[in-house]
């Protein structure tokens, strides 16, 4: 696949609120006709980032670049961008037609060509024939809709979401997020997500930047994210980590010898160390499901430890247990798909866990 | 039928309250020159003498005059405030906006007094301007109330929505503040140009020699034979008033409920 080219450039972006430092450094570059996501924890200034592309809040420092230009001095109504709120901000005195059609006002097209686009972009979101209804009347999920048409009916280069379905239930949000990516890959356009929703953001995006305190603490795709996290806080921000201490015995060429509590001596790939690790007190991480209990006969594929189980959740379509490894001071998690015929252990059962050392992540 | 304490309170309360507006009718169609009990007969004839009363004329030509001239400088500084309230921050904010929502509960009579020393310190003679100025004064603290929350039940992504969809900073305000807030503004006319019409102790002090309503009813009252024709004069002024006020309500309210959020006081 050839790389897409550059549609926003962010080059080491600061902003202040008084003494309060909002953005800190942030560098990043998000690709033409990508689905692009900003997720981090409230207060971590993804949605100030998104801002600072619409033109809603200017920067301190740095350089902000839309398909190659700078802008700086650029006002929001002159950026090839478009904003789906929060709050959706549908025009409550408009009817819905009037609310797609305000950002065509200006276009001076003819009443019929007008009524046509408008007609189109309500037909893309799934509004066909809603367009006389009064904005004030819809639900939720339809005003999301309009808010969207109204957005793209503009064909923006990018389109922004700030939030977009955190306002909606729960079985409402995911079907807006299957309708979310349809759109996107319909119209190919780069749209960008501000979400702290770590499940909205693995299902929907192509790219992910995970933010914390005003920084991009990680940006990679969703697999990579979930498989190989450059940090404790990002390993415990998405998904579920656990973690056990470990020691560095050898470093040599890419490959590091570590010896972890519980699962003895294994050798690892760069690729799963983040930061040079070179000493001290480092900790391996891995994912509940990548630890499987043994069941009697079952032989482990890589790895086997002993351990002993001190707590079973039951899920229905999983169990999860709390296992203490031998030689280990904390509890473990293991996630296991119920399998027909397969029993849910008990607490204090005695059993053997495999492993594999490809599925460790080593963290400072 | 149990009669609670309460509701007798609140009956007699009510009484209390609105006996003496339901006498001011009964009194304009009774055909007696004096004011009492019984009723002698039904007559028209106090609201036909108005009519041939030069200076009432000229009372209500002037106060007409004060209270729209006073309702739409009060809103227009109402606008300004509460928008610069609602939305922008400022040092010293709530300092500023405590002073000019001071003369609310300031005595009404120290306005008149301290606007009488200091126009007359400076020289500038009374005249329709002057209780104009003292009106604009008491009325832009009720306009700030009722337009800061016509501004403050307006979402702020809708200015950002209309911003980012391309319009400019003044198209937003046409296209989409101001009609979102217009019922606010038109309930700020209506309630400033009521309080305007019927105050007294500023018209009082600060007329100089032209006549405002309220005034001229005043010094009626010396004359028991004027006193019929003002009570008809009065039902007229009382049912205005009740449809003014209705109208400014109703129209609070529907902006409140057009853009979508909850209603939070009022004076009705």
């Amino acid at each position: 696949m050839t790389e897409k080219p550059t549609m926003i450039a962010f080059q080491d972006v600061h902003k202040y609120y008084g003494d309060y430092h909002a953005l800190r450094g942030i560098t990043a570059t998000i690709r033409a006709g990508e689905f692009f996501s900003l997720l981090g924890p409230s207060g971590c200034g993804k949605t100030t980032l998104l801002r600072t592309i619409a033109g809603f809040e200017g920067i301190d420092r740095g350089v902000v670049m839309i398909d190659g230009k700078d802008m700086a001095g650029v006002p929001a109504n002159k950026r090839p961008t478009n904003m789906v709120f929060q709050s959706y901000a549908i025009f409550p005195h408009m009817s819905v037609a009037e609310n797609v059609g305000f950002g065509l006002r200006r276009a001076g097209l003819s009443k019929a060509d007008l009524a046509a686009r408008v007609g189109e972009a309500l037909e893309m979101v799934g509004l066909k024939g809603y367009g006389a209804r009064a904005a004030h009347a819809l639900s939720g999920g339809q005003r999301q809709r309009v808010a969207l048409a109204r957005a793209l009916i503009l064909k923006p280069k990018v389109l922004l979401l700030d939030e977009p379905l955190s306002a909606l239930d729960k079985k409402m949000r995911e079907h807006m997020q299957v309708e979310l990516i349809r759109l996107q890959r319909q119209v190919g356009i780069t749209f960008i997500l501000v979400t702290h929703d770590q499940e909205e953001a693995l299902v929907m995006s192509d790219r992910i930047a995970v933010m914390f305190e005003g920084e991009i603490a990680q940006l990679a795709d969703p697999e990579t994210l979930y498989r190989r996290p450059n940090s404790r806080t990002v390993a415990n921000f998405i998904g579920t980590m656990n973690f056990l201490p470990a020691t560095v015995t050898s470093e040599m060429g890419g490959r590091i010898e570590i010896e972890a509590a519980g699962f003895g001596a294994m050798a690892l790939e760069a690729a799963q160390a983040p930061g040079a690790v070179t000493g001290g007190e480092v900790s391996v991480g891995f994912r509940p499901e990548t630890l499987t209990v043994l069941f009697d006969g079952q032989s482990a594929g890589d790895r086997e430890s002993m351990a002993t189980i001190e707590e079973v959740v039951y899920f229905g379509d999983m169990t999860y247990y709390d296992v203490r490894l031998d030689g280990t001071q904390s509890p473990v998690r293991i996630s296991m798909r119920n399998v027909f015929g397969r029993p849910v252990l008990d607490i204090g059962t005695r059993t053997r866990v495999g492993w594999s050392p490809g599925a460790m992540v080593l963290f400072r | 039928m149990k009669v609670n304490g309460f509701k007798l309170y609140a009956f007699c309360y009510l009484i209390f309250l609105y006996a003496p507006i339901i006498l001011l009718p009964m009194f304009a169609f009774n055909d007696a020159t004096v004011i009492a009990f019984p009723l002698t007969g039904f007559s028209t004839r106090w609201f036909e003498e108005m009519a041939t009363q030069p200076t009432l004329h000229l009372a209500v030509k002037n106060s007409l005059f004060i209270a729209v001239t006073s309702a739409v400088l009060s809103t227009i500084l109402g606008i300004f405030a509460a928008r610069a309230s609602t939305r922008y921050r400022f040092p010293f904010k709530a300092g500023i906006m405590g002073l000019i929502m001071l003369p609310l509960v300031l005595p009404e009579i120290i306005v008149a007094v301290s606007l009488l020393v200091v126009l007359l310190g400076l020289g500038v003679p009374l005249s329709l301007m002057t209780v104009i100025l003292g009106h604009v004064l008491i009325c832009t603290p009720f306009t700030i109330a009722i337009l800061s929350s016509a501004f403050q039940s307006l979402d702020q992504s809708l200015e950002e929505a209309a911003y980012d969809l391309g319009e400019t900073p003044a198209s937003t305000f046409r296209l989409i503040i101001l009609p979102l807030v217009m019922p606010g503004i038109i309930s700020s006319l209506l309630i400033s140009f009521t309080i305007s019409l019927d105050e007294f102790i500023i018209a009082f002090f600060l007329a100089g020699t032209q006549p405002t309503l309220p005034v001229y009813i005043f010094s009626q009252f010396r004359f028991p034979q004027a006193v019929p024709v003002i009570m008809a004069l009065g039902t007229i002024l009382v049912c205005l008033s009740i449809v003014l006020l209705s109208i400014a309500e109703y129209f609070r309210r529907r902006g409140i409920a057009r853009s979508g959020g909850k209603d939070t006081g009022g004076f009705l």
